[in-house]
């Protein structure tokens, strides 16, 4: 960058937040631009001299690509230029099927596998810790990879997604080949053989025994702040919610193309004729825990969230050797994750830009906070950007978030201690 | 005699090792448990007041408020052209059956129906109880409640009675986390689990109402509140409640749109208990029918009306007492029901529940007696806290009863708890002391009633229990 960037302080004040900043944003109508307003910081444009920009992936992607920046020490950016190892539906597959294999390779204990009998009374051969991404292909290249699979147990359901497409659209259900074939046949997208991200498809088993609350799936949104990939820092928001589907679970055939039973995108359900607004299809994950406490027992309640830790931890752990460790880079990302009748967490995906509209009150509430939090994390204590920050904030700028790991503080604990612990990870048998 | 044992002194012993047999027998078996649980039921359902309430003031004011409900129900269906109580046609009965588990896609237009009355309706009928308006100057608190002779607890004699919590023992309501005063325990709430999962495990209601003084872990509580109401359910409770379910099919009552809608204002537009709408739906409308809440409050509710079922042949049981369970539900009676869903997902062990807690407690709020648990006391007994330890706060006491749904959910099950605990709502009134102190700063600052109403209506950010026992610990 030529002109250094600006600050602006109100000189006197000595908290973090109330120095002078300058933003920029590549979205309108967001809670992210009215925090930064309420703080009294200015807007300028992606050209200008911004301490703090919150882009859309496609502009971050282009500042680093075309390198005509480089930044300054006082500013940061909210992705991180390869985010997309993570979000990605299919590169998630490959960089976490990498990551065990590597795992196994070295014969680490997290890599231990066992035997069970699959629902159609089949053994198969599962990773006992690191079992939480449901079975996926990539379409087209696994297509026969996917056959073989999809032969052994013919009367599974699995779930076709877009890998360039979000908020559910282009998914469809299929539990029969010829789905599948007249899909193909239509869209001749596996013949062609061109392989561009949108031509990408994945195939994932459908997790069709999802937990039910009043008759109805549901999947958690989790935000996860990224401050650092090496080392690992990464901090779990406590105030995520579920979304509900605004009609009854119903596994049979004739739903199955039945958005509003099987897609928990809000931007799906509120175009259902049961959709509220007033409620918007969120229940706070603080009221999903005391709900599991209270009819299912706290011991299996807190399993359930360790779990849920424990599967965010290893999917960044899984792209930290790939992702380009940027300095002025954090990152917040929207995970998805489907819970069992089991209690058992499933990880759906990893989103970049999660949405920062506030489709009711509470919701606004939520992410104003949220972003609040996130700036007092990724700020260091004189609340001016600096990429040279070692980056660990004090307990109180944390707020609502709880650290889910920070290799630095790992290290300096004791690395024999983390050998034993890791070895019994968290995961059920 | 010889051997020195007369034939008296062994019987005696024969029938001491007798007793002591049966008792050890029972007790293998659990039978010691279960009858003194019965016993101990027994006796909570018995101590209710029978005779003919004293005040005829207080007598007057319920009759009328009982007519006045009365006439406004009828009123409702002639207006909307529709009769109190009538036999469901076929095709509706098979269409509610098969919508049982969904009843928020059974379609009814509700929109001219109205709650028969709100709360603060029933308060404003408090507040007039008997046009006595003592005589004061403007600037200075009228004590609406002050003149009725009725004997109201103290501050101080509340704090021998919650005398756990003004002692200052550790509350799991308060600070969970606290390192625990028992060896073997982390923390505050890994002791209460400990010693709650023994007290369960025993299953004696006695202990279980001392153990809920201090604050249930949430994992408890659903098994806990049902020993300590004697609620547990059997084949005998789902085979009622399917009857209570055959009731609501065959017969369609005015009020069935009432607590449809009631179920809507209150569960289905609420972020906190949208998702058990259904089940609500259930619950209330079953509770409409269910004649033994009626039977169990004789004397200390009104006179419900009868009715005949239209729609059939006249015959001996085409009239109906409406509702069969004598109860009509008032804006926002769903609300008595909601905490509930964060313990049970089965209908028939929610109802159950439900229906135990408001036999025990809530129904007082909504009669006027003299009842020392009843509304007219715990208004009263408000009214002296906030005179004697709040003097210069003065407000219309909007808030006696406090709103349950703007309390979140975790909030209001820990204040239940010392409900159960110590079996009485003085802790109500009590909590409104305590939140009018606590908000005393934004209320001085704000004159008018509707601001004062504002200031306290947003209650999300509210820790009760410290707040309670704060206000019960001596300064
Ligand atoms: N494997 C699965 N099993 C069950 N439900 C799934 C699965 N994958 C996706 N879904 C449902 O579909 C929704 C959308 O899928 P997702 O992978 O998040 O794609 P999108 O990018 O369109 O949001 C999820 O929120 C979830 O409700
Ligand atoms: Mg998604």
């Amino acid at each position: 960058m030529t002109s250094s960037a600006k600050i602006c302080t109100n000189g006197a004040t000595s908290n973090g937040l109330k120095k002078r900043l300058h933003f920029c944003s590549d979205f309108d109508r967001s809670i992210v631009i009215n925090t930064f307003l309420r703080h009294g910081w200015k807007e300028v444009s992606p050209e200008g001299d911004w301490n703090i920009y919150w882009s859309n992936t496609l502009n971050c992607r282009n500042l680093f690509m075309e390198n005509r920046h480089r930044l300054q020490d006082n500013q940061l950016i909210n992705h991180f230029p390869n985010h997309h190892e993570l979000v990605r539906k299919d590169l998630l597959v490959k960089n976490f099927n990498r990551y065990r294999k590597e795992l196994e390779r070295n014969n680490h204990p997290l890599a231990e596998k066992i035997q069970v009998r699959d629902p159609s009374g089949r053994t198969v051969t599962r990773y006992l810790y690191l079992d939480f991404i449901p079975t996926t292909y990539i379409l087209p290249t696994d297509y026969n990879l996917f056959l073989e699979e999809y032969r052994k147990s013919p009367q599974t359901t699995w779930i076709l997604k877009p890998c360039g497409k979000s908020q559910g659209a282009g998914i469809i259900l299929i539990n029969k080949l010829s789905q599948l074939k007249k899909w193909s046949r239509e869209s001749k997208k596996y013949l062609q053989h061109q392989l561009t991200s949108k031509d990408t498809y994945v195939i994932s088993r459908y997790i069709d025994n999802p937990l039910l609350i009043g008759g109805k799936k549901f999947d958690l949104r989790i935000y996860v702040l990224v401050t650092s990939y090496r080392p690992l820092k990464a901090y779990m928001f406590r105030n995520g919610f579920c979304r509900f589907c605004s009609m009854k679970y119903d596994k049979s055939l004739t739903e199955l193309d039945n958005v509003y039973v099987h897609l928990t995108n809000v931007s799906v359900q509120k175009h259902g004729e049961e959709y509220n607004e007033s409620h918007g299809g969120k229940l706070g994950i603080q009221n999903l825990k005391l709900y599991l406490q209270g009819t299912r027992g706290s011991d299996v309640t807190k399993r359930l969230f360790e779990d849920i830790q424990w599967l965010i931890v290893h999917s960044l752990k899984a792209v930290a050797p790939v992702m380009l460790n940027d300095r002025h880079c954090f990152e917040c990302y929207g995970y998805d994750i489907i819970i069992d009748t089991d209690l058992k967490p499933w990880l759906i995906e990893v989103n970049a830009s999660p949405s920062m509209v506030g489709t009711t009150e509470n919701d606004r509430i939520l992410k104003n906070r949220l972003v609040d939090n996130i700036l007092s994390v990724v700020l260091p204590p004189n609340g001016i950007p600096d990429a040279r920050w070692n980056k660990t904030p004090s307990s109180d700028a944390l707020g609502d978030f709880d650290v889910l790991i920070d290799e630095d503080l790992i290290y300096k604990d004791n690395i024999a201690q983390l050998a034993r612990e890791t070895g019994q990870g968290p995961m059920r048998k | 005699m010889a051997d020195g044992v007369s034939p008296l002194v062994w019987k005696e012993e024969r029938e001491i090792s007798f007793m002591s047999k049966c008792h050890k027998a029972m007790k293998e078996k659990g039978l010691d448990t279960k009858l003194r649980n019965t016993v101990f039921h027994w006796v909570r359902t018995q101590n209710k007041q029978s005779k003919l309430d004293p005040l005829t003031s207080l007598t007057k004011a319920s009759v009328q408020w009982e007519k006045r409900i009365h006439k406004s129900l009828n009123s409702m269906c002639s207006d909307l052209e529709t009769s109190l109580a009538k036999f469901r046609f076929q095709s509706e009965l098979e269409e509610l059956a098969e919508k049982w588990n969904e009843l928020s896609t059974y379609n009814l237009d509700l929109s001219k129906y109205r709650p028969v009355y709100a709360p603060k309706d029933f308060l404003e009928v408090l507040i007039t109880l008997s046009g006595y308006v003592p005589f004061t100057k403007e600037d200075e608190p009228k004590w609406e409640f002050a003149h009725l002779p009725l004997q109201v607890k103290t501050l101080d004699q509340l704090r021998k009675i919650y005398i756990e919590w003004s002692n200052g023992e550790p509350l799991l309501g308060v600070s969970p986390n606290m390192p625990s005063q028992v060896n073997d325990f982390p923390t505050l709430e890994a002791e209460r689990i400990g010693l709650g999962e023994r007290v369960a495990a025993l299953g004696y209601a006695p202990v279980i109402q001392e153990y809920l003084k201090r604050g249930s872990p949430q994992c408890l509580r659903a098994k806990l509140w049902a020993q300590v109401l004697g609620a547990e359910v059997s084949a005998q409770q789902i085979s009622y409640f399917n009857q209570l379910k055959r009731s609501v099919l065959e017969v369609d009552l005015m009020i069935d749109k009432l607590i449809f809608k009631d179920v809507q204002l209150t569960a289905s537009n609420d972020d906190q208990y949208f998702v058990f709408e259904d089940l609500l739906y259930q619950v209330m409308l079953c509770f409409s029918r269910d004649c033994e809440v009626m039977q169990q409050l004789r004397g200390s509710t009104g006179t419900p009306l009868t009715v005949a079922i239209k729609g059939r042949q006249t015959s001996a049981d085409s009239v109906t007492v409406f509702p069969p369970s004598g109860i009509i539900p008032f804006h926002g009676f769903t609300m008595y029901a909601t905490p509930f869903c964060y313990l049970y997902d089965d209908p028939v062990q929610l109802y159950f529940m439900f229906r135990a807690f408001y036999l025990r407690y809530w129904h007082r709020l909504h009669y006027i007696s003299t009842h020392p648990q009843g509304i007219v006391s715990l208004c009263l007994l408000y009214e002296r806290l906030l005179e004697s330890n709040e003097p210069l706060l003065w407000i219309h006491f909007r808030n006696i009863n406090v709103n349950p749904g703007h309390l979140p959910p975790e909030q209001l099950l820990l204040l239940w708890d010392s409900i159960l605990g110590y079996d009485c709502l003085e802790i109500l009134p009590l909590l409104s002391l305590a939140i009018l102190s606590f908000r005393k700063e934004n209320i001085f600052q704000v004159n008018t009633l509707q601001n004062v109403d504002a200031v306290l209506a947003d209650l999300s950010t509210i820790s009760v229990i410290p707040l309670l026992q704060l206000a019960l610990m001596k300064p």
